[in-house]
């Protein structure tokens, strides 16, 4: 087997000696020669480029195609002016310097977004007081209480008529500095800022009954009404 | 006009007794946490769980055994590890070879108070294993459903997350706690009465003298009270405004469910109820406000890194909303 292979190898490497050789002849008998053909230069015909320049489809003017709408031609124009603005010394500078002011700017708002720095130190103070999450219509210092309460009892609403005794109650004790009214207290806080240990009880005795009658819907009569009416108007007296 | 004819309405007396009987009995062991003994005892009139955190050693895990002892009705506890498995709470399918089938042997979770000991030691795998039966009141497994008896009640413990070893369980679980009551430490005279009732050896003899004063049906009759006392329209609207406020809030990651609105007006009226009234005021929601939504909102990371805490955000809504009235 590898006497075989040996004889393979051996004939294999003479055959690829002989076709080296072969080329070698062939390329010592190349000759180089000029080429001596003579060559005809054709030129344009002017007058045919002359006729073609004058055909519109080959005028590229910036004419405006018939069909354009008024908004395209509204931006053809702007852009031109633009154009025309930024070619001029002058305003071309201004405009640049606007714009890097502009860019500056809009990186500043962006960081302090990002920071959540407070904005509003830019802005000029609010004229108008911050009004408290969903302030309802019964503002105490606007209800005209004496009418609204006479207009619960003549529709006999007794509950809607100790509510707004209790509400003029706390009127009363706001205008006389005794609690300080917001709609988000409680009636105990109301309570607790009363520091006269007199008409703490009294009016405690007064929320007791707002309560009963208001949240706990309990039902009333013109009878039960009128002694709930008299505690609250004996209070008031009193506070005055 | 005296109050007394408001008083007629709904029977309360019973309900009062009761309350009475239950707070005197911890109040006897438990010193100082009066507020922490409330909302267990409105907890169980509201028919709802309890999750107590607080540092070792604050009478967490007295507190929920002295609740479990002063109600007539059985009392597992399960003290929660990093190797406990769903099987070790729900239970188990073992073949019986008698009757060649498998038979179901029931967990811990089976009774009326379920006492979960430092419930945030176990992963979240055995976590998810309490998500039904704390919400459904029943089980299932291998196919079969099995219902809690009435009352349940899981009263569970934690230390806070910054502690070792704890893990801060899943919105969902916590979603299904009525209240999470932090338990602060005892005030310098609290602390010199537990000393020396434990100097005295009172303390021993005071736990193992307490007797059950709340019989199960009890239990289900004041319950029934609960859930029929009044709420006025223009509470529940700002029970759920406070909870709506959580969604919009920009300090506030997660905001609370409609769970926890839910959550707000039951506690709510079991508050009242425990102070003589059959019907709510703005003061029953806004003392539960914290205790209901506090676990289940999440801070976003920079008011977190500021300190604040979800009870403050809970505090800056109820300030910010207008009482109805």
């Amino acid at each position: 087997m590898r006497l075989l292979l040996f004889i393979f190898l051996f004939f294999g490497m003479l055959q690829v000696q002989a076709n080296v050789e072969k080329q070698d002849s062939v390329a010592q008998k190349t000759v180089v020669r000029l080429d001596t053909t003579k060559v005809d230069l054709r030129g344009f015909d002017k007058s045919k480029l002359e006729a073609h320049s004058k055909e519109t489809d080959f005028i590229y003017d910036d004419v405006p195609a018939p069909n354009l709408s008024f908004w395209d031609r509204f931006w053809r124009w702007f852009w031109r002016l633009i154009g025309q603005a930024l070619s001029n010394k002058v305003s071309g500078g201004l405009i640049k310097y606007l714009a890097i002011i502009a860019l500056v700017g809009l990186v500043v708002f962006i960081v302090l977004k990002i920071i959540g720095a407070d904005l509003k130190i830019f802005s000029r103070k609010s004229q108008i007081v911050e009004v408290p999450y969903n302030e309802s219509d019964d503002n105490i210092h606007e209800i005209n209480f004496n009418e609204e309460i006479e207009k619960a009892i003549g529709n006999a609403n007794y509950r809607l008529a100790v509510r707004l005794l209790y509400l003029r109650t706390l009127k009363k004790l706001s205008d006389k500095d005794l609690i300080h009214w917001l709609p988000e207290k409680t009636n105990q806080t109301y309570i607790s800022e009363i520091n006269d240990s007199d008409k703490k009880k009294e009016f405690s005795k007064l929320t007791h009954q707002f309560e009963y009658v208001w949240y706990g819907e309990f039902f009333i009569d013109k009878e039960n009404f009128n002694a709930i009416k008299d505690t609250f108007e004996r209070f008031n007296l009193h506070s005055s | 006009m005296e109050p007394e004819i408001f008083n007629e309405r709904t029977d309360l007396t019973e309900l009062n007794q009761a309350v009475d009987q239950i707070r005197q009995t911890l109040s006897s062991i438990i010193i100082g946490q009066k507020e922490t003994i409330d909302f267990l005892i409105a907890a169980l009139l509201a028919d709802g769980h309890i999750l107590l955190e607080g540092v070792p050693g604050v009478a967490k895990t007295l507190s929920a055994k002295l609740v479990a002892k002063s109600i007539d009705a059985s009392f597992s506890r399960i003290q929660f590890t990093p190797d406990l498995m769903p099987s070790d709470v729900l239970g188990t399918s073992v073949f019986d070879p008698r009757s060649s089938s498998f038979e179901y042997r029931k967990g811990p979770i089976f009774g009326h108070i379920i006492l979960v000991d430092e419930i945030n030691r176990a992963p979240a795998k055995t976590q998810s294993a309490l998500f039904e039966v704390m919400e459904e009141r029943q089980i299932t497994v291998d196919g079969h459903t099995y219902q809690m008896d009435e009352p349940f009640m899981v009263l569970a413990t934690q230390n806070p997350i910054e502690q070792e070893g704890t893990y801060r369980l899943p919105e969902a679980q916590l979603d299904r706690f009525l209240f999470k009551i932090e338990v602060k430490y005892p005030t310098l005279e609290e602390e010199i009465i537990i000393l020396q009732n434990q100097h005295q050896q009172k303390l021993e003899v005071e736990i193992n003298a307490v007797k059950a004063v709340l019989s199960i049906d009890k239990i289900k009759k004041c319950r029934a009270i609960i859930k029929a006392l009044h709420v006025e329209p223009k509470l529940i609207e700002y029970a759920a405004r406070i909870t709506h406020e959580t969604r919009n809030n920009k300090s506030l990651y997660l905001g609370a469910s409609p769970r926890a609105s839910l959550a707000m007006i039951n506690s709510a009226k079991a508050i009242a109820a425990m102070q003589g009234r059959d019907f709510v005021t703005p003061e029953d929601i806004i003392k539960v406000a914290v205790p209901v939504l506090a676990h289940r909102i999440m801070l976003t990371p920079d008011k977190e890194m500021e300190g604040l805490t979800p009870a403050d955000i809970v505090g800056q809504i109820i300030q910010k909303l207008e009482i109805p009235r």
